[in-house]
Order: structure tokens, then C-alpha cells, then sequence
């Protein structure tokens, strides 16, 4: 038994060496990119200050002086949250009427839905445009949270759905016998129950639509848009300004690692789709 | 036990009614997702088989559209490497997620911490993720030009400049973002397994190897096909990650469907031209979708 509880011991801290090298290999992109936006441009480029270099805060007061990081800040942050309230505000009763009173076409309604996650978004490019533009919608807050909101619906009912299906049933039954109604159940029995579930989905979808690009960079111009527009908008021909496009892209993505280090357990649960327990 | 039965089926009528606002809650979701996915799909079908250039027009003149799509050597190189891409991404997402799982589950100290910066890269959008694997595998500052300083002077990785590799360039961004996110949902599915399996297989003297290829992967079946459809859903948008990284070159070694769509509607003004390489887009993922759903669902709903 002795033998075999050290082997494991010496199985374990290899492996936590094994798994630290490759935490370091996927951790050092973000790092490289830090380390970059604190560089000038030209000290950028230059391999032999990878590490060590002259820090400069450079970069950054240059974009929030020239290039309105704020406006682009604000506009994510309002476009995400209102998305991901009305995602939640649509997905929760979906999931609710697929979870506790399923029909035969729940499953085929469930799938397509998840099939159109997998459809070629620029097949509905061109139309999209045009009917926003024809509704006088293009560029303004409210086409780009529907948009964000329509396209991570098909997910968020879906985490909805597999964490409502955890719930035994009989609960949501004991709440019709005192006579609850159907919004009084949602919100006195399922909502506190799946709190948890609840949040993991909310996070989730508040990082999808905070990194959407696709259709943000180009269904807005200046007023909507997000911090994707910035990056975009910053983008020059290889080689050039790195220093100042690392800044960009570090000040969109940082808020997002710091929330993810936060909400830790959350985003492992969300993305394991309530399998772990 | 037998009695939940009889007063199921009394309720029966009753909660059809009781559930209706939750019915009709989702009526809209439906609804906007019916307008528009299925009206704007049609219309850009519809207007594959005209001849709109700047502006969509009704005009019609059949198949020549996809004629010309099929006559076109970049068109070819997208399918070509969107399937290269499609595959390899498949495969090798999922073995690296399940390694790393396997690895994950049998104990691992600061497993959390590990958790989380795996799953970072999927936090980054791709815009993000395609601009830094562009700096890492640029030959004149990245990897290679470190490499070369510290004294390796013939080292040569430029995936990104050899338009014969290129493809596989823009896959290691790819993996790098998507493997964490597989990481976490196979490491749900192995902990969700009962430890008496294993156990069983210890008594067995089954070898850990043939443990999981025989026992536990076909348990895990659900889970795998979630991590498919996520990947999947991955792929599309690989678009993104070329635009960052590549724009399509060198020449038009790395050219993907959907950039090929994006730049003749609004670069080159050929809308039809787009629309019929979007209208192909369509048609092929449905035909790997419908048949794969039917497998996947259909069977289990007669069995």
C-alpha cells in the first residue's frame, strides 16, 4: 500500500508540472500581449526586449486622449448588459416551458435552435444590413442589442434548459398545489433555485456578446459601437504600431479576464453546462 | 408508486392551460428567430439566381452564378481550406481537451487556477486572439526571431508566410482558444462518472488506456456531442481569426468561404456572386447538419 500511495504522490506532482507547462504555454499569448502594450511601438518589434524594456503608460493615455476608449467602453458594456438582461428575460420562460412541460417537440425545437448557431453568418450579412438600415436602426444601441441578444439566445436557452431539467419536477408541482401561479413559479421556486445556473448563463453570454465581432464592427459606425470597432478601427498593415494596438486589445479583453478571475466558479460551471456539481 | 399516475393524467388538461404564458412567453423568441433566420435566408437564396450587382434586383438569369462560383480558383482554395481546417480543428480540439481532462482528473495541485487560464484564451474574441498569434508566429519578431537570437540560427517557423502551411498557421490560434473550453466540458463529463467503474476496472486489471477508449469515452457520448456542435459552431467563424491574421494570404493561400462572401458583396460590389457562395455555405451545412441530427435525435426518440 506504501509503494503504491508514494508512486501516486510522484504521479501527482509530475503531472502538476506537466500541467503547469502547458498552463504556461496558453497563458503566455496574454501575457506577451500585456507586456507588449507597455511598450513604445518601436521597442515593440524588437525581439531583444521581450522582457526587458523601458515600461511606458504610453499607449494607453494615447488612447483614451485620441481615440475615446470611454465612448467604446460604455457602449460595450451597455450593449452586453441590456443583451444579456434580454436574453435571460426571453430564454428564462423558454427554458421553463421546455424543462417542465415537454412535448414531443421539444427536443426538435431545442435542436434547431442550436443548429442555427452553426449557420454561416454571412449568409443573412447582406439582408441584415439592409433591413437595418431601411428601419433607420443602423448604428443605435437598440439594433445592436437585439442582434446580441438574438444570437446567443439559441445558448443561453440551451444552459437554461439543461439546468432547469436538474430540478426535480415535484418541486414546481408542490408550488401549483399552494396555488401559485405560472410567473409566481418562475420567480419564487425556479428562479432562486437555479440561481446559480442562472448566473453561470448570464456570465456566459455577458463575455459572448462583450467579444462579438462579427456583427458589431459591422452594423455600427460611431455611435454603438463597441470596443470590437476600436480594435478593428486600429488595425494597420503588419508591423506597424504594435505597442498601441496591444494597449487597445488588452484594454477590451482586461475587463473580461478580471471578471473571469472573479467569477471563477461561475464560468467553469456555465461552460460545463451544469454538469458540475 | 402507482398512484402519481392516475392523478398525472387528471391534470393533464389543466396544465396544458397552466403553462400557456410560459407558452406564449417563448412565441416571440420563435417568432423573430423564424423572421429573421428563415426571411432573411430566403432572400439571399432568391437573390442568388439574379444578376445584382451594386444594388439587389430581381432579375434572373438561373444558374450562372454558381457557374462562375464553381469556375473560380479562390472559391476552390476556400472550400479547400475551410475543410482542411474543419477537420483538423474537429480532431485535434478534441484530443487535446480530453488529454488535458484526463490528465486534470487524476488530481492536479492548484487545479482551479490551472481551470481558469486555460479557459482564458476562450474568453479573448478572435479579433483579439488573431492579432497576437500574428505577432507569436511573425518570422521577424516572434518565436523564430527569438529563437534565432538565442543561438538556433537556421530555426524556421513562419506558418503564417508559407502559403502551403498557412491553413495550419491560423489553426494553432484556433486550437489555442478552443481546446480550454473542451478542457472543462470533458473534465464535467469524466467527474461525472462513477468511481465503482473504475474501481471495477482496477479489479479487472484493465490498463488506465484501455479504460477510457473502451469504458469510459463511450459513456461519455453526450458529452462529446456537445464539444462537437461547440466546435462546430467554432469553425464558422473562423473568418474572424483569418481576418486577423492572414487577410487571406499570402496571395490567397488562406481565403475562407465566408471571406469569400464578404468581399464580393461589399468589396468588389458582386452581390449575386456573394449571395450564391452564401446560398453553398447553406447547403452544406445542412447537408452535414440534417443527417447528423436525425442520427443523433431521431433515433433516440422511436428507441
Amino acid at each position: 500500500m506504501a509503494i503504491v500511495a508514494q508512486n501516486s504522490k510522484y504521479g501527482q506532482t509530475g503531472r502538476t508540472i506537466l500541467a503547469w507547462a502547458v498552463g504556461l504555454l496558453f497563458f503566455f499569448p496574454i501575457f506577451w500581449l500585456v507586456l507588449t502594450s507597455f511598450k513604445t511601438d518601436a521597442d515593440a518589434v524588437k525581439p531583444e526586449f521581450l522582457f526587458f524594456f523601458t515600461p511606458t503608460l504610453e499607449n494607453y493615455t494615447n488612447m483614451t486622449e485620441n481615440y475615446d476608449y470611454w465612448r467604446f467602453a460604455t457602449n460595450s458594456v451597455i450593449t452586453s448588459v441590456f443583451a444579456t438582461i434580454f436574453a435571460l428575460a426571453v430564454g428564462i420562460p423558454c427554458a421553463y416551458a421546455m424543462a417542465f412541460n415537454p412535448s414531443r417537440a421539444t427536443k426538435d425545437v431545442l435542436m434547431w435552435m442550436l443548429s442555427t448557431k452553426m449557420l454561416p453568418a454571412a449568409a443573412v450579412l447582406y439582408p441584415m444590413t439592409f433591413l437595418t438600415k431601411s428601419l433607420g436602426l443602423f448604428d443605435t444601441h437598440f439594433m445592436v442589442i437585439i442582434v446580441l441578444c438574438l444570437i446567443n439566445l439559441p445558448i443561453v436557452v440551451w444552459m437554461l434548459f439543461t439546468y432547469f431539467k436538474e430540478i426535480p419536477k415535484e418541486i414546481i408541482e408542490a408550488g401549483q398545489m399552494d396555488g401559485v401561479n405560472t410567473w409566481g413559479e418562475i420567480k419564487e421556486i425556479l428562479i432562486p433555485l437555479a440561481w446559480g445556473g442562472i448566473a453561470s448563463t448570464a456570465l456566459l453570454c455577458f463575455i459572448f456578446c462583450w467579444n462579438e465581432a462579427y456583427w458589431t464592427v459591422r452594423l455600427t459606425t460611431t455611435d454603438a459601437a463597441t470596443l470590437s470597432k476600436l480594435i478593428e478601427g486600429n488595425r494597420a498593415p503588419e508591423g506597424l504600431f504594435f505597442g498601441r494596438l496591444s494597449a487597445v486589445s488588452a484594454a477590451a479583453v482586461g475587463p473580461i479576464i478580471v471578471l473571469g478571475w472573479f467569477c471563477q466558479k461561475q464560468l467553469v460551471q456555465g461552460l460545463s453546462f451544469g454538469a458540475v456539481k | 408508486m402507482s398512484a402519481p399516475s392516475k392523478t398525472d393524467s387528471a391534470k393533464r388538461p389543466v396544465r396544458l392551460l397552466r403553462n400557456l404564458n410560459a407558452k406564449i412567453a417563448s412565441i416571440p423568441m420563435v417568432a423573430t428567430a423564424l423572421v429573421v433566420f428563415i426571411g432573411c435566408t430566403t432572400w439571399t437564396v432568391v437573390h442568388s439566381f439574379t444578376s445584382s450587382k451594386l444594388l439587389p434586383k430581381l432579375d434572373f438569369v438561373g444558374w450562372e452564378q454558381y457557374d462562375r462560383l464553381w469556375g473560380t480558383r479562390r472559391w476552390l482554395v476556400s472550400i479547400e481550406n475551410l475543410a482542411w481546417y474543419g477537420v483538423c480543428s474537429m480532431v485535434l480540439t478534441l484530443l487535446i481537451g480530453f488529454i488535458l481532462a484526463a490528465l486534470l482528473d487524476r488530481k492536479v495541485r492548484f487545479e482551479n487556477t490551472f481551470r481558469t487560464i486555460l479557459l482564458y484564451p476562450f474568453a479573448l474574441s478572435f479579433i483579439v486572439t488573431g492579432l497576437v498569434w500574428q505577432w507569436i508566429l511573425n518570422p521577424d519578431f516572434g518565436v523564430q526571431q527569438v529563437v534565432r537570437d538565442w543561438g538556433w540560427e537556421s530555426f524556421t517557423f513562419d506558418p503564417l508566410y508559407n502559403p502551403d502551411i498557412v491553413i495550419f498557421g491560423i489553426l494553432i490560434a484556433g486550437i489555442w482558444q478552443g481546446s480550454g473550453l473542451i478542457m472543462v466540458i470533458m473534465l464535467a463529463g469524466l467527474r461525472g462518472i462513477d468511481e465503482d467503474i473504475w474501481k471495477a476496472a482496477r479489479v479487472d486489471g484493465i490498463p488506465t488506456w484501455k479504460t477510457y477508449v473502451v469504458v469510459i469515452i463511450p459513456m461519455m457520448r453526450p458529452v462529446f456531442v456537445t464539444a462537437l456542435v461547440l466546435i462546430a459552431s467554432g469553425i464558422v467563424k473562423v473568418y474572424d481569426l483569418v481576418v486577423a491574421q492572414t487577410s487571406g494570404g499570402p496571395g490567397i493561400a488562406s481565403e475562407v468561404p465566408a471571406k469569400y462572401v464578404y468581399d464580393k458583396m461589399f468589396a468588389s460590389q458582386n452581390l449575386a456572386q456573394g449571395f450564391a457562395a452564401s446560398t453553398m455555405m447553406l447547403v452544406s451545412v445542412i447537408i452535414i447538419l440534417i443527417p447528423w441530427a436525425y442520427l443523433e435525435f431521431g433515433g433516440k426518440k422511436r428507441g
